[in-house]
């Protein structure tokens, strides 16, 4: 479940024993070593231990019906979450000048909208489908181009981007639901075998195929290459450029899918797809601490989706207030953070 | 040697020359955008508050971070400004209140940022959801909290409706906290150790400054600023909002960065951030009068700020400075 890219780590390892072998001081790479595994199970420690708590004091937590929900539910932060973490990988991890791409939550909007309209015009899924996934692509690639050709820092550019789409958007829906309701809208929100919905079996699938490519593949591997190390990759003759574009491009078509998802689960296109952002942003970042080696992974992208998913289930199973949700992202977020920087600071001093 | 001067140039007058631009054409296109009651509209109503909140991020990001619960800070200062105006305070006192609420929340920073060394990114992306969180609790899940318009102290109506010799009050707080955080910046030892942090945060360490000490301060700084907008903004509508202030956010990021453009070396400026707000407000104010659908308007903002950011980019990274 837990992967990383296959080479990386183990050279990094490599080179932190060498070093320590070399300074005669094993402590720092060893303790580091430990601490980080200490931390990544106290992340899954802690997942598992809020199911356990759930699972005992909400009677109907640990039903197949209920935790095929929670999946189904989480599938649209899930996609999107999942996109951004391909622009992390790519464009380093420092959120400022690094990869981030702020206009997903937009882009899922837009590209619900433009499905919902295609299909109020009388068209067919499959024209209404190209239209969408056509949306999110485009949207990546201005981002691409915004970053890559006029070297605007990702922060801004797609933060500029964000900005337009939301404004299609309006533009589009005149700020009002458009209602969709087709057979095939209405296959992908039913429930599949099992009793566990369409939607559940779609995140899990998606996943399944981005981990393949981004963890298992070359192309993954210099995916992590570019972000880690572009000077490196660029001297060995990697094209980081390309590999940053590629990157928005396959976010933006995220946000498209992601769109597709929405109209079908809320049966038409709503207003608010921005509020998605900041969520979304949190569960990629924190999805680092379900990694070997802390570092953005496709599956940890998908634990950090489900954790958040089965939290704001069992507080509504529970009756306590989802509004304590966004609280315990935050904290959760600020623990894990500060956990890992401290283990970083432990390690230079 | 005399081209990359030559687009230096150029990108640090994309700015200006964009603010121009946009002004001819509202005052050819917009009819009433060129009269004084609109101008001055523009100023209260779209310049003000914004330019306030653009402010404190400028600070952050000249120190080298990012502050993205400045809405959080003008949150609690407008939550702990209503309250203690509803609990029969006096008005000073309450506004006093409204920034101690705002600089905690730069003290939570602090913490994270200072103390314990959390990017400055995710530690106000925490704070920001955490605070999301408190302000749900303290208003049983999100309840505006009204001040009721007969008990309001005239006090209270002053900072947000009141005038100084014709020049209302948000503008002349605006212009001093501007002109406030000009000097402090540019002409104070604090200032100059705060932008030096932003450009190389290891020298000021080894010069034997103390780098915590500074940044702590600085957070708090931007939060206190921030907290300002809350008490305006509180005695504008007489009604604190949860999470409303976050609407400044994007903004606020959008014109400190459009205000880098401005500076020779690609650097957040207090002037450039005051153009960049200015910028939004004569736009979003001129679409609103050309009688463009209102749709269009977010459109044509965020194209006007993307080709901004892409003349000023592309310019700078032809003088070789990216």
């Amino acid at each position: 479940m837990l992967v990383d890219a296959p080479y990386i780590p183990a050279s990094v390892i490599e080179i932190e024993a060498q070093k320590a072998f070399e300074t005669g001081k094993p402590g720092p790479a060893f303790g580091r070593q430990l601490a980080t595994i200490a931390l990544r199970g106290g992340a899954l420690a802690v997942f598992i231990g809020v199911l356990v708590v759930f699972s005992v004091t909400a009677p109907f937590f640990l039903t197949v019906g209920n935790i095929g929900n929670v999946l189904g539910q989480s599938a649209i932060a899930g996609v999107l979450a999942i996109g951004l973490t391909i622009v992390i990988i790519a464009g380093g991890s420092n959120v400022v000048t690094g990869g981030i791409d702020l206009s997903l939550a937009a882009n899922m909007g837009l590209s619900a909208a433009v499905y919902a309209s295609l299909v109020q015009a009388g068209h067919g899924d499959g024209l209404a489908i190209l239209g969408a996934l056509g949306t999110g692509l485009a949207i990546g690639a201005v981002n691409a181009a915004a970053v890559t050709l006029a070297g605007i820092v990702p922060l801004l550019a797609t933060l500029a981007v964000m900005n337009v789409v939301a404004g299609l958007e309006l533009v589009l829906t005149q700020n009002t639901v458009v209602p969709a309701s087709t057979d095939f809208l209405a296959a992908l929100s039913a429930g599949g075998p099992f009793g566990i919905p369409v939607l559940a079996y779609i995140l899990l699938g998606f996943t399944l195929v981005v981990a393949a490519i981004v963890q298992y593949t070359p192309l993954g591997l210099r995916l992590y290459a570019v972000g880690a190390f572009p000077d490196a990759a660029r001297a060995a003759g990697l094209p980081v450029k390309s590999f940053v574009a590629g990157s928005f491009l396959a976010s933006g078509l995220c946000g498209g899918l992601a769109g597709v998802l929405s109209v079908s689960y809320l049966s038409g296109s709503t207003t608010g797809a921005g509020d998605m952002l900041l969520p979304v942003v949190v569960t990629a970042l924190l999805g680092t601490v379900f990694s070997r080696r802390l570092v953005p992974t496709i599956t940890g992208t998908l634990l950090s989706a489900l954790f958040v998913g089965f939290l704001i289930n069992g507080f509504q199973l529970l009756n306590i207030s989802s509004t304590l949700v966004s609280g315990v992202q935050g904290l959760l977020i600020l623990l894990v953070v500060s956990a890992t920087t401290l283990l970083g600071r432990k390690e230079n001093a | 040697m005399a081209l990359p001067s030559f687009a230096h140039g150029l990108a640090r007058y994309a700015l200006v020359a964009a603010l121009a631009a946009v002004f001819a054409l509202f005052a050819a296109l917009a009819p009433g955008f060129l009269s004084g009651a609109n101008l001055l509209s523009v100023l209260v109503n779209n310049f003000a508050l914004l330019a306030i909140v653009a402010i404190a991020m400028t600070f952050a990001v000249s120190a080298g971070g990012i502050d993205l619960s400045v809405g959080t800070a003008v949150d609690f200062s407008s939550f702990a400004f209503v309250s203690l105006v509803l609990a029969g305070q006096p008005v000073a006192l309450a506004a006093l209140g409204g920034l101690a609420g705002g600089a905690l929340v730069g003290l939570f920073n602090a913490v994270l940022i200072a103390g314990i060394g959390i990017s400055p990114f995710l530690a106000t992306l925490g704070t920001l959801f955490v605070g999301r969180s408190v302000q749900q609790l303290l208003t049983n899940g999100g309840n505006p909290v009204y001040l009721p318009p007969a008990g309001v102290p005239e006090a209270f109506r002053f900072l947000g409706h009141g005038a100084l010799a014709g020049i209302p009050v948000p503008l002349i707080v605006t212009a001093l906290v501007v002109a406030g955080a000009w000097v402090v910046l540019a002409r104070t030892r604090f200032g100059r150790v705060a932008l030096a942090t932003g450009i190389q945060a290891s020298v000021v360490r080894y010069s034997g400054l103390r780098l915590p000490r500074i940044t702590a301060a600085t957070y708090v700084l931007v939060s206190t600023i921030a907290a300002v907008v809350g008490l305006i903004l509180t005695s504008t509508v007489t009604v604190y909002i949860p999470s409303s202030g976050n609407a400044f956010l994007l903004n606020a990021i959008g014109a400190t960065f459009i205000g880098t453009t401005f500076d020779p070396h690609g650097r957040p400026n207090v002037p450039g951030t005051v153009l960049g707000v200015l910028l939004l407000g004569v736009v979003a104010n001129g679409l609103l009068l050309s009688g463009l659908n209102f749709y269009w308007q977010q459109v044509g903002t965020g194209l006007l700020i993307f080709s901004v950011l892409a003349i000023g980019f592309a310019n700078r990274k032809a003088a070789g400075r990216v």
